[in-house]
């Protein structure tokens, strides 16, 4: 239920549960020390908020200043909505999860 | 005119004052400045001592003198007197010796020491042969008026009636139109009071219409939330026009400054009326409903002065009762002692549905009214529907009923109607984003107690959490919990966060971000609000003065069908996606 995040077997990193501005510390520390090109898998992401909109806005900045990004993948139809409604499509590369 | 009279031509010498006073009989456009004119210029053309116009008022059949030099104001009979003979005759009277006159009325000039000797009496016929009044001179300065003088007054005679025509025309237009003018401004006041969004109430759909008659009419209602619960108002002021409009605005706002300082039912009834009886005039009343609802206990509680009937569906019985008012209309007289007040268990599915006489008093071409069983089948036939659509079949069999006759009266609809399916739900949360995870729990367990479709999950947790996260960050002036209730309605749920003790901040009110922004000049803040406004049916943001409470509540349902019920969100920008 809490948010997990973690480096993932296949150099991904991997997050679940809830994104929410409880967590968006935790997730920022994360994701702050991370460089390059980074694949975010979002299979077990349930939940994000417009704060952890804003973690991932913050990280695709930085990132971007460099020559990386942040992709997202395995993201599920209510987090794509999220971003649809937002406009953060055209920021993110998103991949959709297989539903 | 100058009937029995030769005709003569005027001399250079009478043509001269003739035209000198037609110039200034083109002027005025006023009656009063008119009528001085018309005076001073038949005393000067025909050398009189003083003289009078007297003006005909069809109406009455009267003759009346409103402006003459030394004589009061009066009123005479037409085909009575000296004057009102000359009215009905239409011929120029003149008169040498008026004491030696049968006809002539020596009050006059016994009432204001003059002594008439002479007089000419002329009447004053306009151009289309419209009888305007009758102009009198008395006392010619030397002798008494000749032949030469009646051609001469004739002629002025003629002028004179134009004018004074033309000046009554343009103050009965004037008129109109200040009538006219006050009745649209009296119109603005009138509705501007009235409730602009409906008031969103956790477990209860709220429905409040107005549709004013062609002229003013008294109608007014009120629904909105204060310290003691929602406040139902439904009024009607006797009469049409300017007074009504402006009475019942000052009704509405008297009971909400009442309700807003705490006053409680019968206080606040009993002070409003006997305020109201003070100022009114006294042959004025306005009949209203006025009722609280304690939306937490679910007990409604009113007066009703001679505001009937007042309909109340009950779900357990499928039939509406009928209630009748507690007392006379307000203003009426003062209160001394009030009646209990009706006290109603509202009951999940009940609907109290108050109308003004517009609908039960509209009259079809043959004179019928829609009357009260219309009404009451209609609301039992078609209970389930939600209160704005309720409305809106009512509305549409009153227009059907009517074919085409005129709405005569202001007509308003006010429907109050309990739908929760469930006893709200509600908790209290510390005011600490740690908060959230025990809020997620909440709300799990009431989709799963409640059998509430998870797809609606998503959005609900997305909100509360904008919300609650908005409450935390910006109300710094209070430690207290925030509450969260929660409520099961048709397809959906509904949810209100309470926030006590903070200053108004509507966060409802701001704008949307702009989502075309680049990359680098979007910054999150603000987008929550732009992203609930997309997964909400409906939001609405109360303040409760009294209270120091904020309380936001919001809908949402399958099929976005509360959407229709309430202000429409809009869902405008995303079809660019």
């Amino acid at each position: 239920m809490m948010l997990n995040i973690e480096n993932g077997s296949d150099g991904r990193v991997v997050i679940s549960g809830r994104l929410d501005a409880a967590q968006s510390q935790a997730a920022q520390t994360f994701l702050d020390a991370l460089t390059g090109t980074v694949i975010l898998d979002c299979a077990k992401l349930e939940y994000i908020s417009s704060a952890g909109l804003g973690v991932l806005l913050k990280t695709q900045k930085r990132l971007s200043a460099g020559s990386g990004k942040l992709r997202l993948v395995a993201v599920n139809r209510h987090i794509r909505d999220i971003f649809m409604y937002s406009g953060f499509d055209q920021i993110f590369e998103i991949e959709a999860a297989v539903e | 005119m100058g009937v029995g009279v030769q005709p003569r031509a005027l001399s250079a010498r009478d043509m001269e004052p003739l035209l000198a006073v037609t110039i200034h009989l083109a002027a005025p456009f006023d009656l009063i400045t008119m009528l001085t004119e018309v005076i001073a210029a038949a005393k000067q053309v025909l050398n009189a001592d003083s003289g009078s116009v007297w003006l005909y008022e069809s109406e009455t059949d009267e003759l009346v003198a409103r402006v003459s030099t030394g004589l009061e104001t009066v009123r005479v009979p037409a085909g009575s007197g000296i004057v009102g003979s000359c009215a009905r005759s239409r011929q120029i009277i003149n008169v040498s010796d008026c004491y030696a006159d049968p006809r002539f009325n020596a009050e006059f000039d016994r009432k204001s020491n003059y002594r008439t000797r002479c007089m000419l009496t002329l009447p004053l016929v306009d151009h289309k042969g419209v009888l305007v009044g009758v102009l009198q001179v008395l006392n010619k300065a030397e002798g008494v008026f000749d032949e030469n003088d009646e051609v001469l007054a004739s002629a002025l005679a003629a002028q004179c009636a134009v004018a004074l025509q033309r000046v009554r025309m343009t103050e009965a237009l004037i008129e109109g139109e200040k009538m006219r003018q006050q009745l649209e401004m009296a119109r603005v006041v009138q509705m501007s009071t009235l409730p602009s969004t409906m008031p969103l109430v956790p477990g209860y759909e709220v429905y409040g219409t107005f549709i004013p008659a062609e002229l003013t009419g008294g109608d007014t209602f009120d629904l909105s939330l204060v310290g003691q619960g929602l406040l139902v108002v439904l009024g009607d002021a006797t009469g049409h026009g300017l007074v009504p409009a402006l009475h019942v605005t000052q009704m509405h706002a008297m009971l909400r400054t009442a309700f807003r300082l705490g006053a409680d039912l019968d206080t606040a009834f009993k002070q409003v009326n006997n305020q109201l009886a003070e100022f009114m005039p006294a042959d004025r009343f306005i009949t209203a409903f006025i009722g609280l609802l304690d939306t937490q206990a679910h007990r409604l509680r009113f007066h009703s002065g001679g505001q009937a009937p007042i309909l109340y569906f009950r779900a357990s019985t499928g039939k509406c009762v009928r209630y009748n008012p507690t007392s006379f209309p307000l203003a009426a007289m003062p209160l001394t002692k009030l009646r209990p007040a009706v006290a109603l268990e509202f009951a999940l599915g009940d609907i109290l549905v108050l109308l003004s006489d517009g609908i039960y008093e509209y009259c079809n071409a043959q004179f019928e009214e829609f009357g009260e069983q219309r009404v009451t089948d209609l609301v039992e036939a078609n209970y389930h529907l939600p209160a704005a659509d309720l409305s809106a079949l009512l509305l549409a069999a009153v227009k059907s009923f009517a074919k085409g006759a005129a709405q005569e009266d202001d007509i308003t609809v006010v429907l109050v109607k309990r739908t929760g399916a469930s006893e709200a739900r509600r908790r209290q949360f510390a005011r600490s984003n740690n908060a959230l995870e025990p809020i997620t729990a909440f709300v799990a367990e009431f989709f799963v107690g409640e059998k509430i479709d998870e797809s609606l999950r998503y959005g609900v947790d997305f909100t509360i959490e904008e919300l609650f996260t908005n409450m935390v960050k910006y109300s710094k002036t209070t430690e207290s919990d925030i509450e969260i209730s929660l409520a099961r309605i048709d397809d959906g749920v509904e949810v209100c966060l309470i926030d006590r003790g903070v200053d108004l901040f509507d966060v409802t009110a701001a704008p949307d971000v702009d989502i075309q922004r680049p990359i680098e000049r979007r910054a999150p803040g603000g987008l929550g609000l732009h992203l609930i406004r997309r997964m909400v049916d409906s939001i609405d943001y109360q303040y409760i003065r009294e209270n120091r409470e904020s309380r936001i509540t919001f809908r949402t349902t399958l099929d976005g069908k509360a959407r229709t019920q309430l202000p429409q969100l809009g869902k405008a920008n995303d079809a660019q996606h």
